[in-house]
């Protein structure tokens, strides 16, 4: 028996977990609407200067993927919505550079996008779909394609694999050997994390394998490549068990946002990236600048 | 008494109760995103009259009807709604099986056309350089394209949303119509049955599949909705009013489903 052997533990920084991702990359985002995206990995790879990315935001997306484009790290967005229900009915710098030609859209709606990941994660070419025949998606979409299925005939529409290579998760829970536990359903992130190449789980709470042991039903996956520990990471979206939106700090990055791309006026842009973003080094750094009374303001009860 | 019908109520309150009532106990429903009124009509309808539904509520499947009060939230995804969850919505696997989840579902649209297509894609000609980039479709595509039955519902009637012919479908309703127009696809579900605006009610004329005016709400002209509708509307010779909601259904909607008045 060994006693060099020892299994890995995989507890990084930010900053360690998101070397893996170089410009040009596939990346997804979990999470859904207003809640539970991995901000902190979010903000580090703006502050690492990625660009041309291709982002896959959640089903449905919100306005993380929005932060990305307005940072100038997204090339192409497949989401099958971008925004922040009342706050911002469509995503700012999502609407503007669509608009504007300055990003693809890869129009698709939530079942075709589920469809994409599950031919990704099965690696399949492409997974069928009823939903989109008849409609403008073949049309604006040309990687969608109809076709006659050789089974009964019917007019089918082909759903090519989407594939992230590397899935960016938001969680409640992780222990030290990539196991993952939500508070909630999870949204559609396993279902990300089925489809990439690799998996990086940024975590509210580290907790011990032996807590794990307890209750295995309620690990959602297992084999996350790298553990991220960062208290109020979603910050400033929701984190279910944990805290709410913080409606303020949304309505001003959408004021800042709008100020730009509407005004064309990118003073406040500048600010809220300055001090959000690239003012703070690290995560906690950040949660310094949004201050203790604000962070415990948030709490659900 | 309770069943009496009520005499004060707002358009919202009235279009909630409407809706409530096509909605029969057994079936399973989604609280959607940005539709305050259809929110409220499900919940009406559940505490009303379905004791056997079952209501998607904060990303988790529960049943309310035993619920005295219900909490108002702002964003879908309020977790302090899950106190009552009986299980969790894991969102890719109500795709694996649509018709089990949602048996039909209220949808809205920046257009909607003549023939009850949806669009919620952008506004313009060329898609890559659209006047006005939409949301996107959410999940609008699928469930108009499998369950069983579902319904329009819009904030707004004017020129704008109501049009010939949608720049985009992204939800397909009766395409250009025709009493095949959703047969020929293979469609699997059975298509928008009613539009609701704040002006009125309107189904679809069976052979054409034109977009047809059913009910007024009160105060309404037929004047008023051709001069706001963006297409020829067949408009049939006499109109009845909107049915008024009953006392009972106004005094659980306000007392347990609105009970801030958001819908007034």
């Amino acid at each position: 028996m060994s006693s060099q052997l020892k299994r890995k533990e995989l507890v990084v920084s930010e900053e360690e977990a998101c070397r893996c991702i170089e410009d040009g990359m596939t990346i997804s985002i979990g999470g859904f609407i207003t809640s539970s995206h991995p901000m902190a990995l979010v903000r580090q790879l703006i502050r690492m200067g990625r660009k041309n990315l291709t982002v896959i935001g959640a089903a449905s997306a919100g306005l993380e993927v929005d932060l990305l484009i307005g940072a100038g790290c997204v090339k192409k967005v497949i989401a099958p919505y971008v925004g922040a229900e009342f706050l911002a009915p469509v995503g700012p710098f999502f609407r503007q550079y669509a608009e504007q030609g300055k990003i693809k859209v890869w129009e698709c709606d939530e079942g075709q996008y589920y469809a994409g990941l599950r031919a990704a994660a099965q690696n399949l070419p492409y997974m069928p779909t009823k939903a989109g025949v008849g409609t403008s998606f073949p049309e604006i979409n040309p990687d969608l394609k109809i076709y006659q299925d050789p089974v009964q005939g019917e007019t089918l529409l082909a759903v090519p694999a989407i594939k992230p290579d590397v899935a960016l998760i938001f969680a409640a829970f992780g222990d030290h050997f990539g196991n993952v536990q939500f508070v909630g359903a999870g949204f559609g992130d396993r279902a990300h994390h089925r489809a990439a190449d690799k998996t990086i789980v940024q975590v509210e709470k580290i907790i011990p394998n032996e807590e794990i042991r307890k209750h295995p039903y309620q690990t959602a996956f297992q084999g996350a490549a790298a553990v991220v520990r960062a208290p109020f990471g979603s910050h400033p979206f929701a984190s279910p068990g944990f805290y709410l939106e913080d409606i303020p700090h949304i309505q001003e990055y959408v004021q800042a946002a709008t100020a730009l791309t509407k005004e064309n006026n990118p003073k406040l842009f500048d600010r809220y990236l300055e001090k959000y973003v690239f003012g703070p080094a690290t995560h906690l750094d950040y949660l310094d600048v949004i201050g203790a009374k604000r962070l415990f303001s948030l709490f659900e009860y | 008494m309770p069943s009496d019908p009520a005499k004060d109520f707002s358009r919202n309150e009235l279009s909630a109760v409407f809706m409530s009532r096509l909605i029969q106990d057994g079936e399973n429903l989604t609280v959607g995103a940005a539709m305050a009124v259809p929110r409220a009509a499900v919940l009406l309808a559940h505490l009303h009259h379905g004791p056997n539904m079952s209501v998607q509520y904060a990303r988790t499947r529960t049943n309310l009807f035993d619920v005295p009060v219900l909490e108002p939230f702002q964003f879908l995804t309020d977790w302090r709604g899950s106190k009552w969850a009986e299980s969790y919505y894991i969102h890719e696997e109500a795709y694996d099986a649509i018709t089990k989840v949602t048996d039909c579902f209220f949808v809205g649209g920046l257009q909607i056309d003549q023939y009850g297509n949806s669009n919620l894609i952008g506004i313009g000609r060329d898609y890559d350089r659209l006047k006005f980039r939409g949301p996107g479709a959410v999940g609008t595509c699928t469930l108009s394209t499998m369950v069983k039955r579902y319904y329009i519902y819009l904030n707004h009637h004017n020129r704008r949303t109501l049009v010939e012919k949608c720049d985009f479908i992204s939800a397909y309703g009766w395409g250009r119509g025709g009493p095949d127009a959703r047969t020929k696809w293979g469609l699997k579900g059975g298509g928008p049955e009613l539009c609701l605006t704040p002006l009125g009610v309107f189904d679809f004329e069976p052979e054409t599949k034109k977009m047809r005016l059913k009910y007024l709400h009160p105060g309404v002209t037929v004047e008023e909705i051709i001069e706001n509708t963006g297409f020829e509307l067949i408009i049939p010779p006499e109109i009845p009013l909107t049915p008024p909601p009953t006392e009972n259904e106004l005094t659980i909607l306000r007392q347990r489903v609105d009970p801030l008045g958001h819908l007034r």
